[in-house]
């Protein structure tokens, strides 16, 4: 193939990616699809310049008024939108007392279930109108690590020390660290990592890494974006993320568990029934959707995906109906921990 | 060192734009891209991100005076706010977006990997950049940009293969 018959070819396989149109086009090259989809994220330089000129004007405005007052019309923005990194609230992380008493009755609570024997492992749905039937279905005992977590650090060359997380949030306004310069901080919120507050970890007074071996010197880690750790994000740990942990994203471990090896498997609580699809129905198409799925701490199903499919419609109904079911948590060492699970979902025409 | 290095020059960017608000204007050109790519990676139209990177620009400057240096590099300071203003944006839209968040762990390599790519097309030669750039990123046809270029569309399909033999061999492995 010479240079004009080569670029004529690469020019169809772009219009191809950019149609995402590839069933009559020779497969592209690996590296091409990559740098496509890399490319349409370029910013515009018209916007760009716009900008920089209203910053400039911006800029102008603020220098010809009072820098002072024009700080005082923002507070309220400033509260709402900005993080803080003040240190001054969060030396000292009491725990909650109204957490340790809600914790205390669901505790409570979960055990009277285990113990009035509502724990079922199969579920099996009333058929005159679902015409299905759902079987949940523990997985296997898994790893006993949690796959996810937290990271991040101001590049340092120390590994991040030793110390306890902050509180876990739903949102997180501040990320933790341990060596910061604020004397006298306009803007404070605690910091925290995110996930479920239900969560808890051991607190002291001293922010850190609960596994670095660093435990002497004072320093945010060797990872970047802001948090405590040696790689990235906004949490504490050796993963990314903005939980804490070894892994990646949010929460403790950031992942989830696998019911076994010290963890409960999640109990289901409330079961709506799933519908069948028209088209299905029309068709008399019946078989098996098997979902996976992640409950976490609080009884929640997240990360619903299909592991077997079935189609004409069924497998979104099933999702549609798991969605809504609610769970009494995955426990271990007394804690409810976010745990995966699959639901086998049996469509049938009686 | 470079470590040290760009704390250095983040921390005299910030003293100087608290100085002279004109000065943010170094801050915007070191970190634009980088706020750019956080909202382009996540939103659905170019719009939405070129509005909510102007609205955390603006929200920066807007609060510089009472930036203080804590050994964290600006552009964390700039995402914290980008954080904020992306769940609002998903907030108003009924989106829930603590899930979604979570993908910031992932989003510091994927934003530094787009600064790079950037700059790597801003060192090609003119016509190929302007080949890639209204390809690409402006999703134009062969044809109008041969009308822009005044050239024919084989030149220009050429330009294009050229083009893109440079980035590759200009990025090495990393796309």
């Amino acid at each position: 193939m010479n240079r004009e018959q080569l670029a004529e070819e690469l020019d169809r396989q772009i219009d191809a990616l950019m149609q995402a149109n590839l069933s009559e086009e020779p497969a592209p090259p690996d590296w091409l699809a990559p740098i496509t989809r890399e490319l349409r994220l370029l910013p515009n330089e018209q916007f760009h310049a716009r900008l920089k000129q209203e910053l400039l004007e911006q800029a102008e405005s603020l220098e010809s008024s009072d820098l002072e007052a024009a700080s005082e019309i923002l507070p309220s923005l400033r509260q709402e939108a900005l993080p803080s990194f003040s240190t001054r609230q969060i030396a000292v992380l009491p725990a909650d007392p109204r957490s340790l008493f809600l914790s205390f009755l669901s505790h409570a609570a979960l055990v009277a279930l285990i113990a009035s024997g509502v724990w079922v492992g199969h579920v099996t749905l009333v058929e005159k109108r679902s015409l299905a039937e759902l079987t949940y279905t523990p997985l296997p005992p898994g790893d006993t690590d949690p796959k996810g977590g937290g990271g991040g650090g101001d590049r340092s060359t120390l590994r991040a020390s030793r110390g306890t997380p902050p509180k876990f949030s739903e949102e997180q306004l501040a990320p933790p660290a341990i060596l910061v310069h604020v004397e006298k901080p306009k803007l404070q919120a605690d910091a925290s990592v995110l996930g479920p507050p239900v969560l808890k970890l051991p607190q002291s007074k001293q922010l850190g890494d609960l596994l670095s071996p660093n435990a002497i010197t004072p320093s945010n880690g060797t990872g970047n974006l802001g948090g405590i750790g040696d790689r990235s994000g906004t949490g504490i740990g050796t993963g990314r993320g903005a939980g804490v942990g070894p892994g990646d994203r949010l929460g403790y471990g950031g992942g989830f568990y696998r019911s076994g090896n010290g963890v409960t498997a999640p109990r289901v609580l409330y079961n709506p029934d799933p519908e069948y699809s028209d088209e299905a129905r029309r068709v008399k198409y019946q078989g098996n959707v098997v979902l996976s799925l992640v409950v976490d701490p609080t009884g929640t199903v997240r990360q619903v995906r299909v592991a077997h499919s079935l189609g004409m419609g069924l497998d979104e109904k099933a999702m549609e109906a798991v969605q809504k079911w609610r769970f009494a948590p995955g426990m271990k060492d007394g804690r409810p921990v976010a745990v995966e699970v699959n639901v086998e979902v049996s469509f049938r025409l009686y | 060192m470079k470590t040290l290095e760009r704390d250095s020059d983040d921390r005299q960017l910030i003293e100087a734009a608290q100085n002279e608000p004109a000065r943010f204007a170094e801050l915007y050109e070191q970190n634009f891209v980088r706020v750019y790519a956080f909202f382009a990676r996540r939103l659905s139209t170019r719009e939405e991100a070129q509005d909510l990177t102007a609205e955390v620009f603006h929200q920066a400057l807007a609060s510089i005076q009472g930036y203080k240096w804590q050994g964290t590099p600006f552009v964390a300071w700039l995402y914290g706010i980008a954080w904020n203003v992306l769940s609002k944006h998903w907030q108003k839209l009924g989106k829930h977006s603590t899930q979604e968040l979570s993908d910031i762990s992932i989003a510091g390599e994927e934003i530094e990997r787009t600064v790079m790519l950037g700059k790597v097309v801003e060192s090609l030669l003119p016509d190929q950049k302007h080949v890639i750039v209204r390809r690409f990123r402006d999703q134009k046809s062969i044809r109008e940009i041969a009308e822009e270029l005044g050239r024919s569309e084989g030149a220009v399909k050429q330009l294009q293969l050229r083009a893109l033999e440079n980035l590759r061999q200009r990025l090495g492995g990393t796309l």
